[in-house]
């Protein structure tokens, strides 16, 4: 008895509401989707660099999708109409548990090829559209969705067991840090050469090409740390809170964390809305075909 | 029946990883009594971290920007462009081995140079032409025609910059010869086609209306409006 009452006044589990979770899922659903078609429907944007956004797009727009659907399910659930036991439901629930590994999984494949391909632009450029013909594109993306299925289909079935888990955990850890060498390792080199640049003679003065150089310089920093916080801030939450699953079960503080677990997965849907934002609308190109697609329908 | 039974557990067992609202029956009791730090510990914690985390690379990255003054360069520039016609072969590996001469760089050293020696195989003949066709002599024009500057962007939207060059087919456009400066030389003289132009790359962000052509072409011309070097 007291324990049940002790177990009622320690962390009450946080409860997102539900309009919240359909509200983000629909918003990163539609801005994603909106991705993938002005990638599609753009023949200037059938370059590698493009494919590999289009392809995250293309994974978060499963993620946002699928998350939606199980809210839903939930609310039914909830309300009645559906049996949280049944057989049916129950292989449906599996379906979405696929669908989201395998969008979780993908989003950090796309992240990975997005980073080795803007390594491969900058640092060997000349060679360039020599290292990533389309041949190889289309050979590195259907890698990374039978990598995701398999992936998918592997963890939803042995989700009991422990190195399933880890091996999910691992990989955010591996992609966090490659992604955080390119990014940094091409931040520097940039820096120095900008600099380079910056104290020429010839380029309007020394104070004034200096000033300009370091304003540029933090703006490529606050970018970098933009794109590095939003990826760590949106899923690092949810990888805690597997780790403690796996570490410390019954140990209360632990507990307390497991109790907000619904916050953990709103960030990292929030993360699908706030993706195309980092990597696709920040392309002038890109932008342009999304005000060509919404405000001229009829353009073709 | 007794299958049926094991079936719907385990598969109950299952969701509850997944199925939120199923998390908490009760299966293992968690006594929340003799806590000795708060209960959310572990969760003020974790935020705690990553603040730091995040604001700890901000500020890195952003004193990586501080150090080291470009006025230290000034004095090599001013002395190369004084020597016009006696650096075409050596001046490469020279403003190369200043470029990475920090040890930070050692790892790119091989990767510049390749690209030096591929340069200079190819375009010395340019270079002596182009520098008898009354030039500013301190740019070198060895890789004038194989690299982008004119669409180069930036280095503060280093994204938008890497798509910009990776979606256009630099090396189509170089062909149609759009790069004749002598500042789009010496930046391509250093063979890092993306971070040259960042001058003028709030075009590139902002005037999104134009097309990519458009676009090159009017950086070619606000970049000679604005740098005095004739």
């Amino acid at each position: 008895m007291n324990a049940t009452s002790a177990n009622q006044t320690g962390c009450p589990e946080l409860k997102v509401p539900a309009p919240l979770f359909l509200g983000i899922g629909v918003a990163s659903l539609a801005e994603n989707l909106l991705v993938v078609l002005a990638v599609i429907w753009n023949r200037n944007l059938h370059s590698p660099m493009y494919a590999f956004i289009c392809s995250l797009a293309a994974f978060n727009t499963i993620a946002s999708l699928t998350k939606t659907w199980e809210t839903l399910m939930i609310l039914f659930a909830d309300v009645g109409r559906l049996q949280k036991g049944g057989a049916h439901e129950t292989r449906l629930d599996d379906v979405v548990d696929a669908l989201m590994c395998m969008s979780f999984v993908g989003s950090f494949f796309s992240f990975l090829a997005i980073a080795v391909d803007r390594y491969i632009t900058i640092f060997y450029a000349l060679r360039y559209h020599n290292i990533m013909t389309a041949w190889r594109t289309r050979l590195v993306l259907g890698a990374i969705w039978t990598t995701c299925g398999v992936c998918a289909v592997l963890m939803v079935r042995f989700f009991d067991s422990n190195f399933i888990m880890i091996c999910f955990i691992a990989l955010f850890v591996v992609s966090l840090a490659m992604i955080c060498f390119f990014y940094v390792y091409m931040f520097m080199l940039a820096r120095i050469h900008a600099r380079r640049i910056a104290a020429l003679p010839s380029h309007g003065g020394g104070r004034c090409g200096r000033r300009r150089w370091r304003r540029r310089s933090a703006r490529g920093a606050l970018t970098l740390t933009l794109l590095f916080g939003a990826f760590v801030v949106c899923w690092a939450p949810f990888f805690l809170h597997l780790i403690i699953i796996m570490a410390c079960p019954t140990n209360p503080y632990c507990e307390c964390y497991r109790s907000l677990f619904q916050l953990h997965v709103a960030l990292l849907m929030s993360h699908a809305l706030v993706d195309p934002a980092i990597y696709a609308f920040r392309s002038a190109e890109l932008r342009h075909t999304f005000r060509k697609m919404l405000l001229c329908s009829d353009c073709g | 029946m007794s299958e049926f039974h094991n079936r719907s557990e385990s598969s109950a067992r299952r969701s509850d990883y997944v199925w939120q609202y199923e998390y908490y029956d009760d299966e293992e009791p968690v006594s929340f009594e003799g806590l000795k730090a708060h209960r959310y510990s572990i969760v003020i914690g974790f935020w705690v971290g990553l603040a730091v985390f995040v604001i700890f690379m901000f500020f890195v990255l952003t004193l990586l920007t501080k150090t080291g003054a470009p006025h230290q360069e000034n004095p090599d520039s001013a002395e190369k462009r004084h020597r016009p016609g006696s650096r075409v072969a050596d001046g490469p590996q020279d403003e190369h081995d200043k470029v990475f001469s920090r040890p930070l760089l050692a790892g790119s050293h091989s990767y510049f140079h390749f690209f030096v020696n591929e340069e200079d195989l190819g375009h010395g003949t340019h270079a002596a032409e182009d520098q008898r066709a009354g030039q500013d002599a301190g740019p070198q024009r060895g890789a004038r025609g194989r690299l982008r500057c004119v669409g180069s962007p930036g280095m503060e939207d280093m994204e938008e910059d890497v798509e910009e060059s990776g979606g256009h087919q630099p090396l189509r456009e170089l062909a149609e010869g759009s790069t004749t400066d002598t500042e789009c030389a010496f930046l391509s003289h250093f063979n890092i086609p993306n971070f040259v132009n960042w001058e003028h790359s709030s075009v590139l962000g902002e005037d999104d209306l134009y097309e990519p052509s458009v676009v090159l072409e009017a950086q070619a011309h606000s970049r000679k409006a604005h740098c005095d070097i004739h």
